[in-house]
């Protein structure tokens, strides 16, 4: 089945984007810097804006999007929703930020930016569960997606954190890191394991990318970052890059599995 | 009441002759490329000796619990209310493709020139005045079948009826439910569809 580029990156994009916002919001319950919380704040939002262009542009007729609002138990209302709500939490966010004003309202919206990034991530894979492609039609799926979009923004918040100097929040960024990386490694083999792309002709793509640069990498270089050092922007920077690469490599790997019962008229989307 | 219409396919009768398909080509003037209704040639499927090869013609199977309804964000996949024939408003599609990917059988297609998606109707501007599907009137060998599987007087319900039940047949079923009957006896080979 052809890769949906848009489809990819929309969820890679804006689950980046969502998780590193999660970060932000866990770093609001320590006392560590604050240094990448600004910074932080406006590339989740940019991330979040992006990744929402990324999946207008998979519709041949977006004018016509605004029909969804009729029909509000669809995925892709869900997903427009969730991808809504984070933007709108990142933004008031932000405002109180910026006011110095709002403290217990901050916490509250960290928690529930972090909620809304576990709930988006899961609705948007969830979204793909389809009896008609046997592949796809397992919780794997959009805990893969859940993962492996926690390894990107984790990662990337790390990567904000080495950019910044902001080094009393480089522990729990590359903990986090390392956590993250850790789960998208585990939840990334089951999919694997479960669709068979961990064993046909896209395991390469999914072993070297999905598994090693998408889960290990952020892992390793997490746990490396974490206490500061001259490398530690390197390995930040190398985290980052493998979060992300992963996280797209995981949703084109779901694609190129996702044969149907049947294909009859032969069509690749 | 809704009804339950949908073609029955006698495959004993079937020729292969892509009557059917080029009939749905010329009467719903579908693109080349584009298909709402296509036959494909199925085997050879088994092991020698005992090896069988029919046409399949395929189009949308009017499933019951149909996914692509489901999965349609506006409604324009839909279920028209009086005829119960699954259909597509063109003006609400937002070319999502989430019903391609719904569909279990890959026989909803992509038109290019109004980026939309499309399927058989059924011929639904044809029966609505009492004529048959184009397919079902072209058909050479009389192979096909319209009309209301709940109305033990319409012409589906008549040829299903002179058959067993092991002798009737749908495309693998994942929930969905297909309408779409296809009868084939183990006298001219065997059904192999979802093995």
């Amino acid at each position: 089945m052809a890769i949906q580029w848009s489809l990819v990156l929309f969820t890679a994009i804006a689950g980046a984007g969502a998780w590193l916002f999660a970060c932000v919001g866990a770093s609001e319950f320590k006392t560590f810097g604050t240094k990448a919380v600004w910074p932080s704040s406006i590339v989740a939002l940019v991330l979040l804006i992006i990744g929402g262009f990324a999946s207008l542009s998979h519709l041949s007729h977006p004018e016509r999007v605004f029909g969804a609002l009729g029909h509000p138990t669809s995925g892709i209302f869900t997903e427009a929703l969730l991808l809504g709500l984070t933007a709108l939490c990142v933004i008031v966010y932000m405002v109180l930020l910026k006011r110095e004003t709002g403290e217990k309202a901050r916490k509250v919206l960290a928690v529930v930016g972090i909620i809304l990034a576990v709930v988006f991530m899961f609705a948007c894979g969830s979204s793909y569960m389809m009896a008609s492609r046997a592949t796809w039609n397992s919780i794997a799926l959009p805990l893969g997606y859940l993962g492996t979009a926690a390894a990107s923004g984790c990662s990337l918040y790390l990567l904000m954190c080495a950019i910044v100097k902001d080094d009393g929040a480089m522990g729990f960024a590359g903990l986090a890191s390392t956590g993250a990386g850790a789960a998208a490694t585990v939840l990334s083999l089951v999919f694997g394991c479960t669709s068979g792309a961990a064993f046909g002709s896209d395991a390469p793509v999914f072993w070297v990318v999905v598994v090693v640069c998408g889960g290990l990498v952020p892992a390793v270089c997490g746990w490396l970052a974490r206490k500061g050092g001259d490398k530690t922007l390197a390995y930040a920077a190398i985290a980052c890059a493998g979060g992300l690469a992963g996280s797209i490599a995981f949703r084109a790997v779901m694609w190129m599995v996702g044969t149907a019962v049947m294909n009859c008229f032969g069509i690749t989307l | 009441m809704t009804k339950h219409n949908c073609i029955v396919v006698n495959l004993d009768k079937c020729l292969g002759c892509y009557g059917c398909e080029v009939a749905c080509k010329m009467e719903n003037d579908v693109a080349l490329g584009e298909h709402w209704s296509k036959v494909i040639l199925r085997g050879p499927l088994g092991e020698y000796p005992n090896m069988v090869k029919y046409p399949l013609p395929t189009m949308c199977q009017q499933c019951e619990n149909s996914p692509c309804v489901h999965v349609c964000p506006t409604g324009a996949s839909y279920r028209d209310p009086d005829t119960g024939i699954v259909l597509i408003d063109k003006e609400k599609c937002i070319g999502c493709k989430y019903c391609m990917m719904a569909c279990p059988y890959g026989v909803r297609d992509w038109n290019v020139a109004t980026k939309t998606v499309e399927k058989c109707t059924l011929c639904g501007h044809l029966t609505a005045q009492g004529e048959l599907p184009a397919c079902v009137k072209s058909c050479a060998g009389g192979a096909r079948f319209y009309g209301d599987l709940d109305d033990p007087d319409s012409d589906v319900s008549k040829e299903l009826a002179k058959y067993a039940a092991s002798d009737i047949h749908t495309l693998p079923d994942v929930g969905n439910a297909p309408a779409t009957k296809y009868i084939m006896t183990s006298i001219h080979g065997a059904w192999k569809e979802g093995e």
